[in-house]
């Protein structure tokens, strides 16, 4: 980034981000911008809450040595395979929604968009579904508690993904975004990138390994 | 250097090449628990 110029005599007081004369803003970095800065110390925030979480997994499961799963507690894994599947696609169609708003391709956007909001809210309800007949409670043993724990504060997560997704799509039904605007699609789709990447984790380690 | 927290489509890629590494690593541990 090049250094701010020379003030000129004369020249206009009302001149200051670019210029870069004296000191940066207060209490602003000056080597990265606010919202990025906001979203690397979220999503770091949200992988150490996720290790925490799965550190009391591994040690429930070191705990319970020969006994894991224990009875009761087999979990549907082809079901959530499927669900994994879902997830993974919505990754894929939230892809296209971007490319399509890069390239003022306004249909994909918003097709892309929509998807993606119908195959998280579908993730979301079969995991429910999941909850409703798997045979445990979070009450009932460590390990229910930490499947419920971890699963749970996924879908919290997939949760939070879904309202950002879906402003937005309204915004993209709306024409808001643009080749040269479209942050409001872009930091969902990282967010989103994220919790899906999270459930492959999670899925990973507590319904096959 | 790909970072997932810059833009979308190096959060896709990341995702992409850390799913496939989980594939491979369950695989392996599927496998030595078979053998």
């Amino acid at each position: 980034m090049e250094s701010g110029s020379v003030a000129l005599p004369g020249a206009s007081a009302g001149h200051e981000h670019g210029d870069h004369h004296g000191p940066p803003a207060a209490n602003q970095s000056s080597r990265i911008d606010a919202t990025t800065l906001g979203i690397y110390l979220f999503i770091i925030s949200e992988v150490m809450l996720f290790g925490a979480f799965f550190t009391a997994y591994f040690f429930i499961r070191v705990v319970a040595a020969g006994d894991w799963p224990a009875t009761g507690t087999e979990l549907p894994v082809l079901i959530a395979g499927v669900n994994t599947l879902i997830l993974v696609s919505s990754s894929v169609t939230m892809h296209w929604a971007l490319e399509g708003a890069k390239r003022e391709n306004r249909a994909a956007l918003r097709a892309g968009l929509l998807t993606t909001l119908l195959l998280g809210t579908t993730f979301l309800a079969i995991q429910i579904n999941e909850y409703v007949h798997i045979g445990f409670a979070p009450g009932d043993h460590a390990q229910g508690s930490i499947f419920y724990g971890l699963t749970g504060l996924h879908g919290a997560h997939v949760f939070i993904g879904l309202l950002l997704l879906l402003s937005a799509t309204v915004r993209a039904f709306r024409g808001h975004f643009s080749a040269a605007a479209h942050r409001g699609v872009e930091i969902p789709g990282i967010y989103w990138h994220f919790v899906d990447l999270m459930w492959i984790v999670v899925y990973s380690t507590i319904y096959v390994l | 250097m790909l970072n997932p927290l810059r833009s979308e489509p190096e959060a896709f890629r990341f995702l992409i090449y850390v799913a496939l590494g989980i594939v491979a690593i369950v695989a392996i541990v599927v496998l030595a628990r078979a053998l």
